[in-house]
């Protein structure tokens, strides 16, 4: 329900499917002047409260060279929670982990493709990566236990065809770690939606039986209406690939359809719900909206 | 001349705790003439996360001739095995139960415990001292007014008590050296009874009109806590902290001077829509470093069942005057109340968060022995673990597998907002 509003520290991702993607582009880092300029803006936009919050995005902030004063910057400006987006690579040195916590990042998000190296490190094409994001994980906990301060760490999972059927692995890995919440990002437009529904609600099961929270961008209610508490859009607009059915649908306005890109069949095959008319309704209440 | 009955006090308690409800029996107890050298008393203050059995260890360690439990619901399960170990292994010992978890189920708990002799139910001193009297002096302890207990082969219930008139008769706990002072976890009672009457709660139903402590004997107790070198925070457990505005201005005046030498007041309960800008002042003067309040929930229908009331912006407004004066306000809310889906749940979660109080606590609606909702459940629609702490199963408006996603959910948006800077 928190709103972070993310500042890029460049051009990149933190982690990406080599499969998808074909290859990580060499990261390009902007100027801290300009990253600071952003910070500032971020913190006076009065995003929602309670506030503010930003998330350093992009590509690894570990490879920033100004990071440390990135983040000096942010805790001046007056942020109420800072999240890194991050690998969590780096926080295997135990002196990054505590600098960091004690530098005034509480909130921690690092990606995860897979349950087992077998499936992360594979997509990654990295061996040894899943390893060492799992332990970074456990450092910056340790460290931050050791401060007695407050962090939260969640588990961002894109999904692709390539990891769809490690879903429920990648939660109860992410959960192991330290993970408290897993947000499940479908990015692959070319992804089957219909047939990935049962890895994707298994996933959510494995999260409440484990006490962490599962939450689902790029998939709209009428697929998954028994899980539609793990949809994000039950407590966030999120704004996605609609389908021509989805004007007739009375949960358009709450839905967020499915993943940028999808595939002209899988959108076709969508379906307003029975009761989408009182789940819209229900959901518009969640979300602090007036009942339509 | 027989021996005195020993008599042990067992209360398990959160972490850092200690039981006021047994400093209150033992020091009204203490002060009955009929009972003195006829009982002594020991107090264990132990915690719930104890094992019962070692918990067992230490009773019998005492060698009761009564041993009394103060039962609340999140105990209730590890008393009852205490129970049954101490009678299995000290069968002489009667074992005695009161407290919100017990007394309005009395005969029903000891039918489900065998081990257990006698339920004291309601308002406890008076019916305890007397019990305690009948235990002394061969009498019985069915005849006690506000006492259920073993009469042969039956259980049986004496007429209800009345509850005692001048609460100033009950000797202060702390004044009499009965209960220790503890920085943090020292509570002090300023009245019984509350005003409202929540439908999922006892405490203005079992307590029926206001009965307050006299404002000397008040004073008193504050001026003795403060005067305690190793307290530097205490607390009040009265229901509504800011009854009336003459309460918050006595408070601020006995308070002020103690606060200003460092004395604070942690997680009073206060009904957040009467607070203003002044009472808020006065709140900040007189120490008060955090409070604690609803909504509980703000959907209409739960609202309307649980008799609660609640203004959006006479919340936010009673929310923003304390933030102002750098109060801390921990807001409350329950999931599965009747009335409410998962969705209004999530509404209320998404309302408090709005207004950055500082601190979120959810926890599920225990549908509690005594209480509107307990006696109403099958007729609205609520199911229960009949085993305490009795927590909602499922509603009419929410299936057990929302309510545990909501729990879920609810604990991480709780986190994610806590940590911070
Ligand atoms: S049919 Fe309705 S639920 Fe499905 S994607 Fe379209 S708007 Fe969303
Ligand atoms: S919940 Fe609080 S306000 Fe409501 S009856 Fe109980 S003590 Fe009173």
């Amino acid at each position: 329900m928190l709103t972070f509003v993310p500042v890029s520290l460049g051009e990149g991702r933190a982690v990406t499917c080599e499969r998808c993607h074909g290859g990580s582009p060499t990261p390009v880092y902007r100027d801290s002047a300009q990253i600071a300029g952003d910070i500032e803006t971020a913190v006076r936009s009065g995003a929602a409260a309670p506030g503010p919050n930003i998330e350093l995005t992009g590509p690894e902030p570990f490879g920033h060279p100004e990071l440390p004063a990135i983040v000096g910057m942010a805790v001046r400006s007056g942020v109420s929670r800072l999240r890194l987006h991050t690998d969590a690579s780096a926080f295997v040195v135990p002196a990054n982990a505590a600098g960091s916590v004690a530098a005034g990042v509480r909130h921690v998000r690092f990606s995860v493709f897979g349950g087992t190296p077998g499936v992360h490190d594979v997509l990654v094409a990295c061996p040894g990566a899943l390893a060492e994001t799992l332990e970074g994980v456990r450092s910056y906990v340790a460290a931050a236990a050791t401060q007695e301060a407050l962090v939260h760490v969640s588990a961002l999972v894109p999904v692709c065809r390539h990891n769809v059927r490690d879903l429920p692995a990648v939660v109860a890995t992410a959960t192991g770690a330290g993970a408290a919440a897993v947000l499940l990002r479908v990015e692959d437009g070319g992804l089957d939606l219909r047939a990935a529904i049962e890895w994707v609600t298994a996933a959510c099961d494995t999260g409440t039986v484990n006490g962490v929270r599962v939450e689902v961008e790029g998939v709209p209610p009428c697929l998954m209406p028994d899980h539609v508490l793990h949809l994000a859009d039950v407590v966030r607009a999120r704004a996605g690939a609609k389908a021509p059915a989805c004007a007739e649908c009375a949960l358009d306005c709450v839905c967020g359809g499915g993943p940028a890109g999808a595939a002209a069949d899988t959108l076709a095959a969508l379906r307003a719900p029975a009761d989408a008319g009182a789940l819209a309704g229900r959901m518009r209440v969640a979300r602090g909206m007036a009942p339509s | 001349m027989s021996a005195p009955l020993k008599c042990a006090l067992l209360a398990l308690n959160s972490v850092g705790y200690q039981s006021l409800a047994l400093g209150y029996l033992r020091a009204y107890a203490q002060a009955d003439r009929r009972l003195a050298g006829k009982v002594g008393f020991q107090t264990l203050d132990l915690t719930v996360d104890m094992d019962p059995w070692w918990v067992a260890w230490r009773v019998l360690g005492l060698e009761p001739d009564v041993l009394a439990v103060s039962v609340t619901c999140w105990n209730a399960r590890a008393v009852f095995d205490v129970c049954r170990i101490v009678g299995r292994v000290r069968p002489e010992c009667v074992i005695v139960l009161g407290g919100p978890e017990v007394g309005p189920i009395a005969a029903e708990t000891m039918t489900a415990n065998p081990s257990v002799h006698a339920v004291v139910r309601g308002e406890g001193e008076a019916a305890f001292a007397d019990l305690l009297h009948a235990f002394a002096t061969g009498g019985k302890a069915w005849r006690v007014d506000g006492v259920t207990a073993i009469k042969g082969d039956e259980i049986v219930s004496a007429p209800d008590r009345a509850l005692i008139a001048d609460l100033d008769s009950i000797p202060s706990p702390y004044l009499t050296g009965t209960m220790p002072l503890i920085d943090g976890g020292s509570y002090l009672e300023t009245y019984r009874g509350c005003p409202h009457r929540c439908a999922y709660c006892f405490e203005g139903k079992g307590y029926g009109r206001i009965r307050s402590f006299s404002d000397v004997r008040i004073a008193a107790e504050i001026e003795m806590l403060a005067a305690a070198p190793t307290i530097r925070s205490f607390s009040f457990i009265d229901p509504v902290f800011n009854l009336t505005a003459d309460r918050i201005a006595m408070f601020a005046a006995v308070l002020a001077p103690l606060a200003e030498k460092g004395l604070r007041l942690h997680t009073v309960e206060v009904d957040i829509e009467r607070i203003d800008d002044e009472s808020a002042e006065l709140l900040r003067v007189a120490g008060v470093a955090s409070v604690e309040t609803g909504p509980q929930t703000i959907g209409a229908a739960a609202l309307e069942i649980c008799h609660r009331p609640f203004h959006a912006d006479r919340f936010a407004r009673g929310i923003a005057s304390l933030r102002r004066q750098g109060i801390q306000v921990e807001c409350d809310l329950i999931l599965g109340l009747p009335g409410d889906d998962v969705f209004d749940f999530l509404a209320g979660l998404r309302a408090v968060l709005s207004l950055d109080p500082g601190m979120i606590q959810s926890s599920t609606l225990r549908v509690l022995p005594g209480t509107e909702l307990w006696e109403r459940a099958s007729e609205i629609g609520l199911s229960f673990d009949p085993e305490p702490p009795h927590e909602v199963i499922a509603t009419s408006t929410a299936t057990f597998r929302d309510l545990r996603r909501a729990e879920v959910m609810a604990v991480a948006y709780q986190n994610e907002y806590r940590a911070r800077l």
